[in-house]
């Protein structure tokens, strides 16, 4: 008889799988209604529906990795290990902010675990993973062994940016350890995808500069498991630089307070309904009784209580010291 | 006989004009209400998978896609079909396909009027189960596919759903896929004449169309029965998820069984093509038995399982397939793989049969038509 694990990852995997997804929703959701209460400065564009993709790619990386990010950058940050209570004072613009709280929520980085960056300039992070991936590719020469690999994540409008497809270029010639994924969630802001992209296939992006590229349902945590786990093998060995498609839905607006006036009508309650990655993942592995309720409510607690003691110390935590302004401004690697 | 003295309805006769002027600008045809009407399911996902990654396997981009589908429409305006009922997407094929359509408007050039289906598109194969029911609901004459195995599963098993085999609408496939056992490779303009000699009435199903066997399969459990089909291939293998669907890895494989399986067939099919070779119009299928155990393989078969991928694979047994005999998979839990794709999970207490069924649905046999139309002078143009 095989045991009642049917999936491609041993059981506490799963439940890492599950504890850094829900993390990721617990955190989206509960910024959702602190941003409303005018409690948080700046902008914040939530991950909450997309959390199967961050963890699905993120469970095959280690802290060598690097990735660099969007404007919607918590899930990246959280399933790349970035501390969640740092992640919280940096939103809240405050010191011991994964940043001092001098860069907020679209500047989040943490270079010890290979988080380059959320960044606030659309398709900019493209450049930068070039830039890792060829450091990464020269280590691995002197080394040897298996290199380290970069990850860009865009969204389908960041795509359009000449930024990125440069980048493809860049990478194709130089033959680099990158994967360029591309976060589909069917709009750009509010533009829908097939509105304002020429040729909507971003495979066919991909193709045009010699990349091998595939489409994975992004809300589907095991196909983006097994799918991103090829295109980074591929790129560790030697294979070069691909890019992976994740179609995927996003819960709220692009930024809190949109109104999503260009949804249509039920799209919302559909998507959260039929598409929530969380609960099909959570269907799935409960229904294969790879892992029980209660350990799943166990992780549920946990997180709970952890985003409820990063709000805590967020909001107790003083705000930067004035004489701070310039510090960290330039880095040494 | 002739084209133009073939029924044409009375008001093209702008389209006879283009026999005499066959450079452009070509004068644009009309619809009327009553005009032969021909549905066209384009999947613009098909070819995205992960064997792009670990195979080298092609990448049809969009654009082609697109220029797959204007060659078909210029040769269906050609044989009179002034109606084609389109399959709508967010992925691309119906913005461009828009765009290029306006283009040809101005350019005066020959065009059927291309309506899209009343559908939301979901961006799953959903979309092409709703596209097939409507299609088959707005009384199309026949539909032109273009995807892989499974998107031409997907239209099988919507057109087929309750309908008398006898009756359901025939489809012509083309090769957009990854892999491409059941869609033959065909150039689209030819496929674009031959459908619209059968949906014009010129050619007579007799004439036109092909019957093609299917492989039911039924997993059965103590809360029912789940149903689901495959043209070509259904696999089993020991895998126990769905994943990234492809199914490309040999380790695991158990058994596949095979409606038809051609020598030079790239997929699965190829084990029984390279074993046993069965023609897709010849009665029964086969069934093999794979030898994951060492101790239980006859011998190894070296087969093109998936694009670019030639593995050894270990070979336990193979057996006829007689139409309408059940075969019961003696595996533990698993997957059934259907054409290619991971698609049916089952566990411990489940039982999964296979069953071939033939005359299962029609086909629009190019080759045939162009044949017999070639032999019968219909493509001779009166002076």
């Amino acid at each position: 008889m095989p045991d009642n694990n049917p999936f491609p990852l041993p059981k506490d995997e799963l439940l890492d799988a599950y504890r850094r997804m829900r993390t990721i929703r617990e955190f989206e959701e509960r910024l959702h209604v602190d941003f409303a209460r005018g409690d948080i400065p700046g902008f914040v564009h939530l991950y909450a529906g997309e959390e199967a993709a961050a963890v699905g790619i993120m469970k095959h990386l280690w802290d060598g990795d690097h990735i660099a990010s969007t404007h919607r950058g918590h899930g990246h940050c959280i399933a790349k290990g970035v501390d969640v209570v740092a992640m919280m004072k940096e939103i809240y613009g405050k010191k011991g902010g994964a940043c001092e709280g001098k860069g907020g929520s679209m500047h989040i980085a943490d270079l010890s675990k290979g988080m380059m960056g959320a960044n606030g300039i659309l398709g900019a992070g493209a450049p930068l993973v070039c830039g890792a991936a060829l450091a990464a590719k020269y280590r691995a020469k002197q080394k040897g062994g298996p290199s380290d690999v970069a990850i860009s994540f865009v969204g389908d409008g960041a795509s359009n940016q000449g930024t990125f497809l440069e980048s493809l270029n860049l990478a194709a010639v130089w033959n680099l350890p990158a994967i360029f994924v591309v976060e589909n969630n069917g709009y750009a802001e509010s533009t829908a995808r097939d509105y304002g992209t020429a040729v909507d296939s971003y495979v066919d992006r991909a193709a045009g500069f010699g990349l091998p590229g595939i489409t994975v349902d992004g809300t589907d945590f095991f196909a983006v498991y097994e799918a991103a786990g090829e295109v980074i093998r591929r790129a560790r060995e030697g294979g070069g630089p691909s890019l992976l498609e994740c179609k995927m839905v996003r819960f709220h607006g692009h930024f809190e307070g949109d109104a999503q006036t260009y949804r249509a009508k039920g799209e919302l309650e559909d998507i959260r309904a039929n598409r929530d990655c969380l609960q099909r993942f959570t269907q799935a592995i409960l229904g294969a009784k790879a892992v029980s309720e209660a350990e799943l409510q166990a992780i549920d607690r946990d997180v709970l209580g952890l985003i409820e003691r990063a709000v805590a110390e967020a909001k107790a935590a003083p705000p930067p010291d004035a004489a701070d302004l310039t510090t960290d401004v330039y880095v040494r690697y | 006989m002739c084209l133009s003295s073939l029924g044409f309805p009375a008001n093209h006769s702008d389209l006879e004009a283009t026999h005499d002027m066959p450079s452009p600008p070509l004068p644009r045809t009309t619809a009327t209400p009553d005009a032969p009407l021909v549905g066209l399911i384009a999947n613009p996902v098909s070819a995205r998978d992960i064997r792009r990654i670990v195979a080298n396997a092609s990448n049809l981009q969009l654009a082609d896609r697109v220029n797959i589908v204007l060659r078909a429409l210029a040769t269906l305006a050609a044989t009179g079909v002034t109606r084609v009922l389109m399959m709508p997407d967010r992925a691309g094929i119906r913005a461009m396909l828009s765009r290029h359509l306006q283009r040809e408007h101005n350019l005066q050039h020959a065009f059927p009027q291309v309506e899209f289906l009343d559908l939301e598109p979901t961006s799953t194969v959903d979309d092409t189960f709703l596209a097939a029911r409507l299609l088959r609901e707005a009384g199309a004459a026949a539909i032109i596919v273009l995807g892989g195995d499974g998107t031409h599963r997907a239209v099988v098993r919507e057109l087929i759903a309750g309908a008398d085999s006898s009756t359901a609408i025939p489809i012509a496939g083309l090769s957009t896929g990854t892999n491409n056992a059941f869609p033959e490779l065909r150039e689209s303009s030819v496929v674009g004449l031959a459908v619209g000699l059968y949906a014009t009435g010129r050619l007579s199903a007799e004439q036109a169309l092909a019957p093609n066997k299917l492989l039911d399969v039924s997993i059965q459990s103590g809360d029912g029965i789940r149903r689901d089909i495959a043209l070509v291939d259904a696999a089993i293998s020991t895998d126990r998820y769905i994943g990234a669907r492809a199914l490309w890895k040999p380790e695991g494989l158990h058994s596949v069984f095979l409606t038809f399986a051609e020598p030079h067939a790239i997929g699965l099919s190829s084990i029984g093509g390279l074993l046993a070779p069965i023609a897709r119009d010849a009665p029964g299928g086969l069934a093999v038995r794979l030898a994951a155990d060492p101790a239980r393989r006859q011998f190894g078969l070296l087969a093109p399982i998936a694009p670019g991928m030639a593995r050894e694979i270990g070979i336990e047994q193979f057996e006829p397939m007689p139409a309408g005999r059940p075969f019961a998979v003696d595996l533990d839990a698993g997957v059934v793989a259907l054409d290619g794709e991971r698609e049916l999970t089952f566990k411990s207490g489940e039982r999964v049969t296979v069953t071939l069924r033939e005359n299962a649905f029609r086909t629009v046999d190019i080759a045939r038509c162009m044949r017999v139309a070639a032999t019968a002078g219909l493509f001779r143009l009166c002076s």
